[in-house]
């Protein structure tokens, strides 16, 4: 076989106009992690065939690619790897997600710190491969870590900060790191890949032959692992642990995010969420995703007009920022949340929404919660449309008016009329 | 030739399948990016590609402001026009507003009859060149190269030294002396029409 010689491999820092899923093969190299295990499935193919390229060239010298058949046996694949002890990456999206569900479950019970990017689309029927975030969201209640990302940066930064969280000895939990099929994953931007030795410097070390602390496998010394627990042993406790770990990540999130600023220079806020012009702000609107770049823009063209308006960017779904939303929640009179997914029979908006009510719901005096929905599988929201859903904000903190057309308490933006 | 001064040019392209005009707008971005650009965006707009349908793809280019949009590009500074048969096309008719500036590649000059006032046309042989420089591939010319090339001279963004330092990177040294003759011959012979 021949060698693939790549111009654009970097060792060195230095800046690349690439996709956003270039950004997350560069991540996943720079992490150096050991066991890659790949199912092609759009839009997340090209992450793997850029690893596999990395791999082939002899530019991820110890790293294993392993091809596997199914999502379903890759993520048996990686959950095996990481038992063994070693750092592991896959990447997949919508239906590719849902055939590995089981095993994701796995992943999470047996505390394996695996790193796993959602590139995120529409789930079928009708067959979509767009931008939709109905495929990470629903696996929600998995024990997983996720997060979204805005920028092409952030998938890059989002992904290093991941192994540091996930392989902290009081996480041991994996992660989805998830953006938006093809706005980010097939668009290019200006990408800073870091310097090999930073990032070896911000990154735990690789594990040893022992492995991870709660996990030891060793042909000499044969264990069962994940085998049955009747109802009076201890499987309400190893939940119950699992559901604690999740939540006691926020700090590990935060200070994971606090010293990739220390050492790279890049902020993502507290790490659980960041926060755009809030200083003044009688409005905001919490949005994650890609959507919540555009809506910078938005807040500052609005700005322009005299309304005091803010943006909060979601960064992570799990563990969910309960304790900064309630201070949001006091800080401003309305909140709108955007969602670019669908919590079916749910009244309270999307899914984000939905938290975001619950998470207020028995503070007094705190802001009106306004959900609404755009951009589903892929549907285009322009800028033009975002300036929009403010103003909307701003009107319902005027006047207490809402548009006349919501649908069951939630405001659906760019709506094709259907007959 | 026809310089667009603002905080965010706006480039379209319009091609069809195998005329590499994707690539093309990655390769816009990167030019505009070594030659100081602060920021560039590379957008294609993915559907149910095949060799000969239409194409659509947007580039956006900032000297100083971060770019913060992902949304299609609407009223285009810049339209690159890889095949002009594309022009017969309602929705890419639509697209041509007051004062942009149409790049195509053509031998004959456009009928403007139904373009709106104040359109600027260049045109470049870029068919031609490719395949007097045999620069094709499995289903046709690489006209990209030749596109680009057009575009650094029409636009003054970037001229050639930029673009060998970018497709060097992308396409290897081996390569790189067909790639410039084409940019070159392009770069050249780019006029209004």
């Amino acid at each position: 076989m021949t060698k693939v010689e790549l111009t654009d491999f970097v060792q060195n820092k230095e800046t690349q106009i690439i996709k956003g899923n270039v950004a997350a093969a560069n991540a996943a190299k720079s992490a150096r992690v050991q066991v890659i295990s790949a199912y092609p499935i759009t839009p997340q193919t090209t992450v793997v065939e850029k690893l596999s390229e990395f791999v082939d060239g002899g530019y991820m010298p110890g790293t294993q690619y392993i091809k596997m058949e199914s999502e379903h046996s890759v993520m048996a694949a990686t959950v095996g790897a990481s038992m063994a002890g070693t750092r592991t990456f896959t990447a997949t999206c919508g239906q590719g997600l849902f055939y590995m569900y089981e095993m994701i479950h796995w992943a999470a019970g047996v505390r394996l710190p695996i790193v796993t990017a959602i590139v995120s689309r529409g789930t079928a029927p009708p067959w979509n491969i767009w931008a939709d975030f109905s495929d990470v969201i629903s696996c929600r209640d998995t024990g997983w870590m996720s997060s979204f990302c805005a920028t092409h940066q952030e998938i890059y930064d989002e992904i290093l900060m991941s192994y540091k969280v996930c392989e902290d000895y009081d996480v041991l939990l994996p992660k989805f790191v998830a953006y938006g099929g093809f706005i980010l994953s097939h668009t290019s931007k200006p990408v800073i890949i870091e310097d090999q030795d930073k990032v070896d410097g911000y990154l735990p070390a690789l594990p040893d032959e022992k492995g991870w602390p709660h996990i030891w496998v060793d042909p000499e010394r044969p264990l069962m692992h994940g085998n049955l627990i009747m109802p009076s042993g201890f499987y309400t406790e190893f939940r119950m642990k699992l559901h604690i770990a999740l939540l006691e990540a926020k700090e590990k999130i935060k200070n994971a995010a606090k010293e990739f600023e220390k050492v790279f220079g890049r902020s993502y806020g507290n790490g659980l969420i960041q926060e755009y012009n809030m200083d003044d702000a009688d409005v905001a609107m919490l949005a994650y995703g890609d959507l919540a770049l555009q809506m910078e823009e938005a807040v500052d063209q609005i700005r322009k007009e005299g309304y005091k308006v803010g943006m909060v960017k979601l960064r992570h779904f799990r563990p969910f920022p309960t304790e900064e939303i309630i201070k949001l929640g006091k800080k401003v009179k309305v909140l709108g949340v955007i969602d670019r997914a669908i919590a079916f029979g749910s009244q309270t908006g999307g899914p984000v929404s939905g938290e975001v009510k619950t998470a207020l719901h028995e503070t007094e005096g705190t802001a009106k919660v306004f959900p609404m929905m755009n951009g589903i599988g892929g549907r285009e929201v322009s800028l033009e449309q975002q300036k929009n859903q403010l103003k909307l904000l701003v009107k319902f903190n005027e006047t207490g008016e809402l548009p006349k057309d919501m649908i069951y308490g939630t405001y659906w933006d760019g709506l094709l009329e259907v007959k | 030739m026809e310089k667009v001064e603002k905080d965010i040019v706006e480039i379209t392209f319009h091609g069809r399948g195998g005329q590499t005009s994707v690539t093309g707008s990655q390769l816009l971005a990167e030019c505009a990016y070594e030659e100081g650009f602060k920021d560039t965006i590379a957008i294609p707009i993915i559907g149910a590609e095949r060799r000969g349908a239409p194409i659509l793809a947007f580039t956006k280019i900032s000297k100083d402001k971060p770019i913060r949009t992902y949304d299609s590009v609407k009223d285009p500074d810049y339209m690159l026009i890889f095949d002009i048969s594309l022009l017969d096309i309602p929705r890419v008719l639509a697209t041509i507003k007051e004062g942009v500036i149409i790049i195509a590649d053509s031998v004959a000059p456009l009928d403007k009859s139904k373009f709106p006032d104040n359109v600027k046309v260049f045109i470049v042989d870029a068919t031609g060149i490719c395949i007097k420089r045999s620069f094709m591939h499995s289903s046709g010319p690489i006209l990209n190269i030749p596109m680009l090339g057009a575009f650094g001279k029409v636009s003054g963004y970037f001229g050639l030294e930029v673009m060998e330092k970018v497709l060097k990177k992308n396409f290897g040294e081996a390569k790189l002396e067909k790639n410039m003759n084409v940019a070159k011959d392009a770069y050249e012979s780019v006029k209004e029409g």
